[in-house]
């Protein structure tokens, strides 16, 4: 009897159960469609600023929403930042220094180390945060994601770079902080080798590397690849375009259609000159000894300390070259030695935008903006982390690049936005994407003999050319 | 006609559900339905969805085209797919070697062994640590002039003399699958030592007084009791190196020359984004495990015979009835 009792109290169980998940379902079938929510595009979403929110440029910090009561979380890239031992300005000060001014915003702040894949995954779960960096996403998507900040010519007079990621005249995201490229080096290492003038061609630059491979031998590697790190090794694509060309609109619309953008132009300039510079380095023993082992983190401080000459990172890493040791002095960041008719160009560009989730509750999306107003022009994040200015009249920084022209790329022009995207996944090549593992091949490559320069480039140079049939790319010369 | 039907109860759910044949079946049915719900959607609707993918060109995010069977064409035109499945024959060779040292430790150390416990605890704490944490082991024990050169120093090497472990490309895949053996080879012993303690000691008594000596006892006695669990071990060890991922992954991150075939569908499918093709990679290497699972089957079949004499039986009793069926049709013939 007892048996027969369980056993009818687990049938009536699992019949509620099934009930009421029936019940459940019918209950959203009436409301709405399923499905809606997440993924589809909603046209609401694109039009912003919406009623009730004050938009980022007519926020102002000092008097609006002072008494606003929300909880919002923050999904970025610097993990670093979440560590107590920074020696900048970590996250859990920023935030406290926010409560300060906004003490009712609750801000949750997320890290991975693993951002462009993690946030890709967020994004596709359809339940994100609220504020994320913009990972690699298709333009046309950004409304489904995120909202909008206003129209382009509003933000323009907010924050640099405000056309990276606009779709259909609206602005998705504002910078985190703007970099630039070049390489961080020692200037005591430099000094001491002899190399008494920066170098501004490729051949000058090596013949620097070739001095302090003589004067240090063993004790300090003139150039070091992190090639284990892989990341690392993408960077290298940073400098092909406005660096390598002193033509803006070289990566974003002239790649895009030039045939055989690898081929050596006889001139030092180009992408040829950019990569050829790492083959030759690695090619004359100019490099680190084992190239699979080295270490990210501790090459930090060897630079710092001066057993590493030079390497090829973005700007961000110059704050972090400083803080690894006791030598912030020696630590310098100089232009990339690509000379262009005499003149010598840096790219500059945002980098990780913010975006706040469309599909917040408006309340959440107010404290967002406020949040990431307050982070471009109040928090003094960008000039800590060694970046170029982001706000619109801006001058501060720590940068320093003499004569330089900092350029900056132009966007895609209309219709063609999504198709570096599609010719870098069609190619492979994935060209400032993370194609990190083209660029360790050029090293592998030049260790161990067995591809010449001209044979790798003329490779790349095919797929390119494929990717560009497949898409039906109109190529000029 | 009718009256009768009318007697007939017409059924009655609540009666039925109430009745001891209803409630077994509603129990029944209760709980099978969770595991297979759960069977359902963590295994075989990702699967199903993972087998559609393979039939468009898609990124995560977008628009999505259907191609046929376009990606698996390319799957096989690309150099770097198939190339990569060479790679695992590394890892096979590393599985087998690792069966073999397995085995032999698990047999000493199920006898009496002074400090056997301590031993065995040894030799599975490396299983027992994260592969991530394994990858920064490695990478350091194999830096030039570290760890391993250093022991090997000790031993009377000259550095000159020895090569890059991960950057000399003939060397670099033995390196990784060291790693895998050193990290595996402790579970696998485990495994071995529960199934050789099931042995029944008096049969080592008997093969004793009949002067059997211990390495006939390992081929007469142990093997032979113990085989399915090595061939299950085999088996595990074959797809499992079909699909290594973790060492290289961490280590060289597929680098020089070591990217298996995972670890460049994860680039596929995770720097280029096409995640079409992804899939039918995973299609792809799905079908070429159970073609080995499938072939190991066979090949076992033929190395075990006798085992399957109960199998052989069954043919034969089934031959003899199909014998005297065709006897009895023929007499039947006969007859008429």
């Amino acid at each position: 009897m007892k048996l027969k009792r369980v056993a009818a109290l687990a049938m009536a169980g699992t019949m509620a159960v099934s009930l009421a998940a029936c019940g459940g379902k019918t209950d959203e079938g009436t409301t709405t469609t399923p499905g809606t929510e997440q993924n589809t595009p909603t046209t609401e979403a694109a039009e912003a600023p919406q009623d009730g929110i004050i938009s980022y440029a007519d926020l102002n910090l000092d008097s609006d929403c002072k008494d606003l009561t929300a909880s919002i979380s923050f999904f970025n890239n610097r993990t670093d930042l979440d560590s107590d031992e920074y020696k900048g300005t970590t996250w859990k000060q920023y935030i406290e220094a926010f409560n300060k001014d906004f003490p009712n915003i609750e801000v949750k702040v997320l890290t991975s180390t693993n951002y462009a894949e993690d946030s890709l995954t967020h994004l596709q779960s359809g339940d994100y945060e609220t504020v994320m960096c913009i990972p690699a996403v298709d333009k046309a998507d950004l409304s489904t994601y995120f909202m909008s900040y206003g129209d382009l010519d509003t933000m323009k007079g907010q924050v640099n770079y405000a056309d990276n990621w606009m779709y259909d005249n609206q602005v998705y995201g504002v910078p985190s902080t703007a970099t630039t490229q070049g390489i961080v080096y020692n200037k005591k290492v430099f000094a001491d080798a002899g190399v008494s003038s920066l170098p501004t061609t490729p051949d000058e630059f090596i013949d620097a590397l070739k001095k302090i491979k003589d004067k240090f031998g063993d004790d300090c590697v003139p150039l070091y690849t992190n090639y284990a790190a892989g990341w690392t090794m993408g960077a290298w694509d940073d400098y092909i375009a406005n660096t390598a060309t002193g033509d803006t609109t070289y990566k974003n619309q002239k790649l895009l259609h030039t045939k055989d953008p690898f081929k050596d132009y006889g001139d030092g300039t180009h992408p040829y000159a950019v990569y050829k510079i790492l083959y030759d380095a690695v090619a004359n023993g100019l490099t680190e000894d084992d190239y699979t082992t080295t270490d990210w983190e501790g090459s930090k401080s060897m630079l710092n300390n001066g057993q590493i000459g030079c390497m090829v990172l973005g700007s961000w890493s110059y704050s972090q070259m400083m803080a690894a040791g006791d030598h912030a002095d020696d630590v310098g960041y100089m232009p990339f030695p690509i000379t262009v008719d005499g003149k010598q160009y840096a790219s500059s560009g945002p980098d990780y935008n913010w975006a706040i989730n469309a599909n917040a509750t408006d309340d959440e999306k107010q404290a967002a903006l406020v949040f990431v107003k307050w982070m471009m022009t109040k928090s003094g994040y960008n000039y800590n982390e060694g970046g170029l200015p982001v706000v619109a009249g801006d001058t501060e920084t720590k940068l320093d690049f003499g004569s330089v022209d900092f350029v900056s790329d132009e966007p895609a022009v209309s219709g063609e936005e999504d198709l570096l995207n599609a010719l870098n996944a069609d190619s492979e090549l994935n060209i400032s994407n993370g194609g990190n593992d083209k660029i360790q091949q050029i090293i592998e490559h030049a260790a161990n003999g067995d591809m010449s320069f001209d044979d790798i480039m003329a490779e790349w140079n095919q797929k390119w050319s494929d990717a560009q049939e497949t898409e039906g790319v109109e190529v000029t010369e | 006609m009718a009256a009768a039907v009318k007697e007939k109860e017409p059924f009655n759910l609540a009666k039925w559900a109430k009745s001891r044949k209803g409630q077994q079946a509603l129990i029944c049915a209760a709980f099978i339905i969770i595991p297979l719900l759960l069977l359902f959607v963590f295994t075989y609707l990702p699967f199903g969805k993972m087998v559609q993918f393979s039939f468009f060109k898609m990124k995560y995010t977008g628009r999505r085209t259907y191609v046929g069977l376009q990606n698996y064409v390319d799957v096989f035109n690309r150099k770097d797919c198939f190339g990569a499945l060479k790679l695992c024959l590394y890892y096979i060779v590393g599985a087998l070697i690792q069966l073999v040292i397995a085995l032999f430790l698990a047999t000493i150390l199920s006898f009496k062994v002074k400090g056997g416990n301590l031993f065995k605890g040894l030799l599975f704490f490396p299983y027992l640590i994260s592969g991530i944490a394994i990858g920064f082991i490695f990478k350091f024990f194999y830096t030039r002039g570290f760890v391993f050169d250093t022991i090997l120093q000790w031993c009377g090497f000259k550095l000159e003399n020895l090569p890059y472990w991960l950057k000399d490309t003939s060397v670099n895949n033995w390196s990784l699958v060291a790693t895998s053996v050193w990290r595996y080879m402790g579970q696998m012993m485990v495994l071995f030592i529960g199934a050789i303690m099931s042995v029944d000691a008096e049969l080592y008594e008997a093969a004793n007084l009949d002067g059997a000596n211990k390495f006939q006892q390992f081929i007469h006695i142990i093997l032979p009791s113990i085989k399915t669990i090595v061939t299950l071990n085999i088996i595990l060890a074959i797809t499992g190196s079909l699909s290594a991922f973790e060492q290289p992954f961490v280590i060289t991150g597929g680098a020089n020359g070591t990217g298996t075939y995972f670890v460049i569908m994860n680039k596929v499918a995770h720097t280029s984004q096409k995640v079409g093709l992804a899939s039918a990679m995973a299609v792809v290497l799905l079908a070429i495990i159970l073609i080995c699972a499938g072939l190991q089957q066979l090949f076992f079949k033929f190395v075990f015979r006798e085992a399957d004499s109960d199998e052989e039986s069954y043919k034969a009793k089934k031959a003899r009835l199909k014998a005297e069926k065709r006897a009895r049709k023929a007499m039947a013939k006969g007859g008429k």
